[in-house]
């Protein structure tokens, strides 16, 4: 279930030292994670307590607490996005799928006659969860069954889904009071934050489902090349299509963590350029968009550094307008830093080498490794 | 409208899907795609001179045309510059924002004093220069155009809101001389004029043309849309390498002349402006019948793919329906038109 472990095995190299070191520097991870270690001890240096986790109440305090809070819908909606890159495909739709989910389970629950009923609550979301399953369904009907580029597939519920978000909610910011409702955004189950809690426990039920059976195989080998892993028997249009559902319930899962806080359905704004949040986390955690190998444990420190990021901006008591300038900086460090092309610059290599090999697997990481 | 000119337009219509299917048989396959765009036009077009006509007016005119050159003028920069990257298999994602950003270092140029030359030449250079970024994370770093573009995005849009997060009025006076110029045809309710930002987008669109169907260059950007990261470019003896770099800077430098044809537009520069614009971009690139998989497409169909976008817009509007409509029915017009796409492909095969 962890493919971060670094790739133990030793290269032949001058020592075992520089070996490790190598290996250390080539794994995918290495740059993300060194970014995100520095950004939170700049953090804690600039503003000193910021490292400090407390008790209080019976809750974890503290702003790495707040942190991991905000990680939770850019980690959701990136798991789904994960598997859908992971099928060489893409999913601009989840921003739009988020504000629809929202939009629907607070009309719900603002027509219901009791608000803060359990079951009705239950209702609310479970009527959200499907209305992204789907979103996620018709996606995966564009791309799967009628063969069009995952890309403009997707892009057309991007661009309608929100107007019909609007439509929903009849062009008006619906609010409810709903405590039970807020708690899904706000509350804390055993001391911990519950968008951690839903954000974890989805991150290890796709875990378990995608590394202890076979379909994580089939994602990356649907991603490598789709008519060979169709002639070798993979179901690759039914697997796309569920993983294209899969996305959508997680993007509207993540719209009603992101709302609930709030609960306010601002159409036009909820989860409004979410998408590209999403696949930069999935880039950071190592994930190339060409499909195929994918890393789900990237996803925890790319969602990490992604919210680590915006609130580092605020520390530094920068105005908070320029936080997309800090994450183009990240964004282009990182992806230079691990382009294979400055590593063998680096190493005093000519490029010619690259010419010839231009799809040369970085890594060595063996596939026992990558289904582990 | 009279019913003789309502039976006229029905039979011009049909002779046009009569001969369309009858000319399918013999037609290059890759003109398929681009007669799709024009025969959503001539329907949409047909649409609206059916229902907004009124005695006096004809909806479709001279007029309707010049006002949709004129709204969509930037649009049609920019989806020029993105035919060229999407014909080498690539995506720029950063033009929306670069739109901002030229908008914003215009207005704050012109502030400083500088004169307007200077002010249109550094306008369109700081879009050239993002897209020079792009290009060379792209070629040299082997950093995927989605993700390339994708920082350049953030990078402009960053900068933007750095410069100013309050819309900045533009009252440079030869800026709204430049702004007001225009031709003046016809007269009464037939009045359409020509202006600069018109003239600039056609001549951008003229040149596109020339330089993809009869340059060496234009050849290699086709070339590169085969997917082979180059290599049968390689072959033949063009510069894979140096194309994919320059075929961003031509989409950046394209986006640096619709930021300042958008000022031109709204004679101000706001941080917010042009969210989703690259997105219109690739709609109407689309629309147009390009493949985002690179390799087939034309950029006059571009041109044609904007003023069906144009033209979806000008409907609704007439309609009188809510503005969250137009969100709605791009996107179904754009899952009609890509099915549609997908059903000539696959009835040819």
């Amino acid at each position: 279930m962890t493919p971060t472990t670094p790739a133990a095995t030793p290269s032949p190299g001058p020592s075992r030292a520089t070996a490790v070191w190598h290996e250390v520097t080539r794994h995918g991870l290495f740059w993300p994670v060194l970014a995100l270690v520095l950004l939170l001890l700049a953090c804690g240096v600039a503003s000193p307590g910021f490292l400090d986790v407390t008790v209080r109440d019976g809750h974890l305090f503290g702003q790495l607490v707040d942190l991991l809070r905000n990680s939770a819908t850019p980690l959701l909606l990136a798991l789904g996005m994960c598997l859908v890159i992971a099928t060489g495909g893409i999913d601009l739709s989840v921003g739009a799928v988020m504000a629809i989910g929202l939009a629907v389970s607070l009309t719900y629950l603002d027509t219901a006659a009791d608000p803060s009923n359990i079951g009705t609550v239950l209702t609310a979301v479970l009527l959200g969860l499907v209305v992204g399953a789907i979103g996620g369904a018709f996606n995966g009907a564009m791309v799967a069954g009628l063969g069009i580029q995952p890309f403009i597939a997707t892009m057309i519920l991007m661009v309608a889904g929100r107007g019909i978000a609007m439509l929903i909610t009849q062009g008006q910011i619906t609010t409810v009071t709903s405590p039970p409702f807020k708690t899904i955004g706000s509350g804390f189950v055993l001391g911990v934050p519950t968008p951690v809690v839903i954000a974890v426990a989805a991150f290890v039920v796709v875990a378990l489902v995608v590394r202890r059976t076979a379909l994580g195989m089939f994602l990356e080998s649907i991603g490598i090349n789709r008519e060979a892993s169709r002639l070798a028997g993979v179901r690759s249009r039914r697997t796309t299509w569920t993983v294209y559902v899969i996305a959508g319930v997680l993007a509207a899962l993540a719209g009603l963590v992101y709302g609930a806080p709030t609960m306010a359905a601002d159409a036009n704004n909820i989860g409004l350029m979410k998408e590209l949040d999403a696949i930069m986390v999935v880039v950071l955690g190592g994930t190339k968009l060409d499909g195929g190998r994918f890393y789900l444990g990237g996803l925890l420190v790319g969602a990490m550094l992604l919210s680590s990021l915006e609130r580092a901006v605020i520390i530094f008591q920068l105005p908070s307008q320029t936080t997309p300038l800090f994450k183009a900086i990240v964004l282009i460090a990182v992806c230079v830093a691990a382009s294979p092309t400055l590593r063998a610059m680096l190493r005093g290599r000519r490029r010619a080498d690259r010419v010839d090999t231009p799809a040369a697997p970085v890594e060595p990481v063996s596939a026992a490794e990558v289904t582990a | 409208m009279s019913t003789d000119e309502m039976v006229r337009t029905e039979r011009t219509g049909d002779g046009v899907v009569h001969r369309a299917r009858r000319a399918l048989s013999g037609l290059d396959r890759r003109f398929l795609p681009v007669l799709g765009t024009l025969l959503t036009l001539a329907l949409m077009l047909g649409v609206g001179q059916q229902r907004y006509s009124t005695d006096r007016v004809d909806f479709v005119s001279m007029k309707l045309l010049s006002n949709l050159l004129v709204d969509n003028s930037y649009l049609l920069v920019l989806a020029v510059g993105m035919t060229f990257v999407i014909l080498t298999g690539g995506i720029d994602l950063s033009v929306g924002a670069v739109v901002a950003l030229v908008g914003l270092s215009i207005a704050e140029m012109f502030t400083a004093g500088l004169p307007l030359p200077v002010v249109l030449v550094v306008g369109v250079l700081i879009g050239t220069s993002c897209g020079l970024l792009i290009g060379v994370m792209v070629q040299m770093f082997d950093i995927q155009p989605f993700i390339a573009s994708l920082a350049v995005m953030f990078l402009a849009r960053g900068l933007a809101n750095v410069i100013s997060v309050n819309s900045l009025k533009i009252d440079d006076e030869g800026f709204s001389a430049l702004a007001a110029w225009g031709l003046k045809f016809g007269e009464g309710r037939q009045l359409w004029r020509i202006n600069a930002s018109m003239v600039i987008a056609l001549a951008v669109l003229l040149i596109a043309f020339l330089v993809l169907h009869y340059t060496r260059f234009g050849r290699s950007v086709y070339g590169l849309g085969a997917g082979d990261g180059g290599a049968a470019v390689n072959l033949m003896g063009l510069r894979p390498a140096r194309t994919r770099v320059w075929v961003y800077v031509i989409s950046g430098t394209c986006a640096g002349i619709a930021g300042v044809l958008f000022a031109l537009y709204t004679k101000s520069g706001f941080n917010l402006t042009g969210i989703g614009m690259e997105l219109d971009a690739i709609a109407a690139v689309v629309i147009g019948g390009t493949l985002l998989s690179g390799g087939v497409g034309f950029v006059l169909g571009t041109g044609a793919g904007v003023l069906v976008y144009g033209l979806i817009q000008v409907l609704i509007a007439r309609e009188g329906l809510d503005s969250w409509w137009t969100r709605v029915f791009i996107g179904v017009v754009l899952l009609a038109f890509v099915i549609l796409q997908r059903v000539l492909a696959v009835r040819r095969r």
